[in-house]
């Protein structure tokens, strides 16, 4: 029951700019998930937003109120580190009671309140262990419980799961989705994960180098991204990026590409160059697909369930991503509703 | 490869059962016991044909029954029929002997053949000769010291090399030099001042230190490089250099003689490496944790006493023992400050003894026991606080 907003924020490291004009309103108990490459200042945010960091320019409001100024423990934040920052000398249930005891809140209310989050996580018979003596998956549900325990208007999560192994990792991906049904509350999820975002996500914020990107929901960024970067972060094995000189543009609607000439009716091309994206799953090999091209096959990769053909069309390399009864025989081919066309500076064209 | 290593082990057994057993006989010579000689080839046949017959045995009986046979056989041979030595002398022997066939008895044949079995063993006995010579080194001194304390005048006089105590004499005689350093040269005093200096220099200086050193290891503040890395510029200065100003404005601020003044001494020259030694540790607390402690409304007091000393027990502990060591045993600048038995620690006390031609020897030695024996205690006490590790777990692991 918060909405966050930022207006205009800026933060650098020395000359090391790390974000710089970011703007963005929240909406009521929705999970926003911050995404982007490594060194992008997607941690960072989120550390100004818990009061880690100071905030150079810009201001931060959570519930309408300005927070820039306000003492960490009073943001009505809680955190979830990366790497869970469990106190080692105390045992779960003090770990988790901790900031309660701190503000020497009444013993029963502790005891309720710890209670409540060990049963939401369901480790009621860890209580009274030390961390050490718990698994990964333990401990970071210990570091979520500790932030339940402190009530917070907005969750914020660093990575959390980005220290767990694959399988543990969907586990708990399943368990905070939940956790967020079940606690209607905001959550901010910083992470480099796609999967994670996509799963998680109300909405996505694609960060590149300080800047956000796109802002969306998982539909739409997969569906409608708004340029290149977007297009290639989301989505695995990430989209094919073909190159369109322009010479290759043949006229005001028809380009050259895969040593096809194909037409658009609803587009008019400038003579400069432009992109096109086909995502590796839209190139399909037994269907009858409008546009087709016979390839040279490079490589392939059996995932089990599906393959990733890695094919060679004169110059253009590409992956195609099928399903794993299928085989790369002669002809491979794609729609024109999944083709996305980018200008020369990466932003997309819409059709 | 076997054959080779086969041979290799048994001469390194030998040469360590030698080693072992000659510690041994000396040791009983100095106790009074007449031994002819080492008997060192008998001692080396031996040892050759227990570790070869341990290799052939193998597992195939108990290593307890292994161990026992083999002493035995050889107690009975060496002890009994050759030398004739008493009982006492003869089950130190069956104590190494018991402690020898244990040790080489995790090779086995099987072993022998890899190729670097080899290194393996000559690295592991050479680990053992080393304990065992410095050790022997170490503890020497400490024996006669020992062994002098409970001698009486006469006994001194008469032979100062015979190292053996009598314990036939009754209890009250052969503690008698340490009743008396109590009686009539007020031991129970210095003891009295030595510990508050000690442990107050314990106290004074880990008060100073951890705010410090946290500053050093988590603050931004000017010049941080500089004096984090001046620190140990004071070490630089020998003490000698230090003592004759010291000693000039002491005496003008009448510390000369009192507790405080060593205090202060002692808390300046001990804080530069306690300071380096924690904020070496703090360091490598998580800056997680601290943030964590942050959101949960800790201020900076709390963080240091909740969360940062809490988890720097071991290091804290290494520190304490280490400015006690120093401050206990401390003699330059007690021997500067201090003129007045009535403040003399104990150190102090020693030199002002043993500089005065009437005392007795064993009176000495007693008190340089007495002086050796806290920090023996505390060390063995703390040892186990000095284990690292208390982080585990708290950040990925």
């Amino acid at each position: 029951m918060a909405n966050i907003q930022f207006k205009g924020i800026h933060k650098s490291f020395g000359s090391n700019k790390i974000i710089t004009d970011f703007n963005l309103k929240g909406n009521e108990d929705e999970f926003l998930v911050l995404v982007g490459p490594s060194g992008c200042g997607k941690s960072t945010l989120l550390r100004m937003i818990a009061g880690l960091e100071k905030i150079d320019d810009g201001e931060i409001f959570i519930n309408d109120i300005k927070i820039n100024e306000l003492h960490p423990s009073k943001r009505q934040t809680a955190m979830v580190f990366q790497s869970y920052a469990l106190y080692p000398h105390m045992n779960v249930f003090e770990n988790m009671s901790f900031g309660l005891k701190i503000e020497k809140r009444p013993k029963d209310e502790i005891q309720s309140k710890v209670a409540e989050a060990a049963k939401i996580l369901k480790i009621e018979e860890l209580l009274d262990r030390r961390p050490k003596e718990l698994s990964g998956g333990q401990r970071q549900r210990v570091a979520i419980g500790r932030a339940i325990t402190r009530n917070p208007k907005i969750f914020l999560f660093d990575e959390p799961l980005s220290n767990l192994d694959a399988a543990l990792r969907a586990e708990m991906r399943v368990e905070i989705s939940k956790l967020h049904n079940q606690i209607k509350t905001n959550m901010i999820y910083v992470t480099h994960d796609q999967v994670e975002a996509m799963t998680l996500a109300d909405r996505i914020v694609i960060l590149n180098k300080g800047k956000i990107e796109q802002v969306g929901t998982p539909e739409e960024i997969y569906n409608d991204p708004a340029n290149i970067f977007v297009a290639q972060f989301i989505g695995t094995p990430k989209m094919n990026i073909l190159e369109i000189s322009e010479e290759n543009i043949i006229s005001e609607t028809t380009i050259k590409f895969l040593g096809l000439e194909i037409e658009f009716n609803n587009i008019k091309f400038k003579k400069t160059k432009h992109y096109i994206g086909i995502r590796p799953e839209h190139l399909k090999v037994n269907h009858k697909s409008a546009f087709t091209f016979i390839p040279e096959v490079e490589l392939i990769e059996n995932l089990g369930n599906e393959k990733i053909v890695y094919i060679k069309n004169e110059a253009d390399q590409l992956s195609a991503k099928i399903s794993s009864n299928e085989k790369v025989t002669n002809k491979v081919g794609f729609d024109l509703k999944d083709i996305f066309i980018f200008n020369k500076n990466g932003e997309r064209i819409k059709l | 490869m076997r054959t080779k290593n086969s041979i290799l082990f048994t001469l390194i057994t030998s040469f360590f059962l030698i080693f072992i057993v000659s510690i041994w006989k000396i040791l009983a010579t100095l106790q009074g016991l007449n031994i002819q000689s080492f008997n060192l080839q008998i001692i080396f046949i031996f040892g050759l044909l227990i570790s070869f017959a341990n290799l052939r045995i193998g597992s195939k009986i108990k290593i307890f029954y292994k161990s026992i046979i083999f002493s035995l056989i050889f107690v009975i041979c060496d002890g009994y029929i050759i030398q004739k030595l008493p009982l006492w002398y003869n089950i130190g022997i069956f104590i190494i002997l018991y402690f020898f066939v244990n040790k080489i008895n995790k090779y086995s044949f099987k072993d022998l053949k890899e190729q670097h079995s080899t290194q393996v063993i000559f690295f592991d006995f050479l680990t053992l000769f080393g304990i065992l010579f410095f050790s022997f080194v170490i503890l020497f001194p400490f024996y006669m010291m020992l062994i002098t304390s409970f001698k009486t005048q006469i006994a001194l006089l008469v032979n100062p090399l015979d190292f053996s105590i009598n314990f036939s004499q009754d209890f009250k005689d052969l503690f008698k030099s340490y009743f008396v350093i109590f009686k009539s040269y007020k031991f129970g005093q210095y003891i009295l001042t030595s510990t508050i200096v000690s442990v107050g220099t314990v106290i004074i200086t880990l008060i100073f230190a951890i705010p410090a050193a946290y500053a050093i290891a988590r603050l931004n503040f000017f010049g941080k490089t500089f004096m984090s890395t001046s620190i140990l510029i004071i070490y630089m200065f020998p003490a000698i250099v230090l003592v004759i100003p010291l000693y000039t404005i002491f005496s003008q601020l009448g510390l000369r003689n009192s507790i405080e003044g060593l205090l202060i001494v002692y808390t300046a020259t001990t804080l530069p490496v306690a300071i380096y030694m924690l904020q070496g540790y703090f360091k490598s607390i998580p800056k997680e944790l601290e943030e964590a402690a942050i959101l949960d409304k800790l201020s900076w007091f709390g963080i240091i006493t909740k969360i940062i000393i809490p988890l720097s027990i071991p290091a804290i502990s290494s520190v304490a023992l280490y400015v006690f060591m120093i401050a206990w045993n401390e003699f330059l600048f007690s021997l500067m400050f201090l003129d007045n038995p009535n403040s003399f620690t104990l150190s102090r006390a020693i030199q002002y003894l043993s500089g005065d031609a009437e005392t007795p020897r064993q009176y000495l030695m007693a008190g340089s026991v007495i002086v050796t024996l806290p920090v023996l205690f505390i060390f063995v006490y703390f040892e186990k606080y000095l284990v690292s590790g208390l982080t585990a777990g708290s950040v990925k692991g």
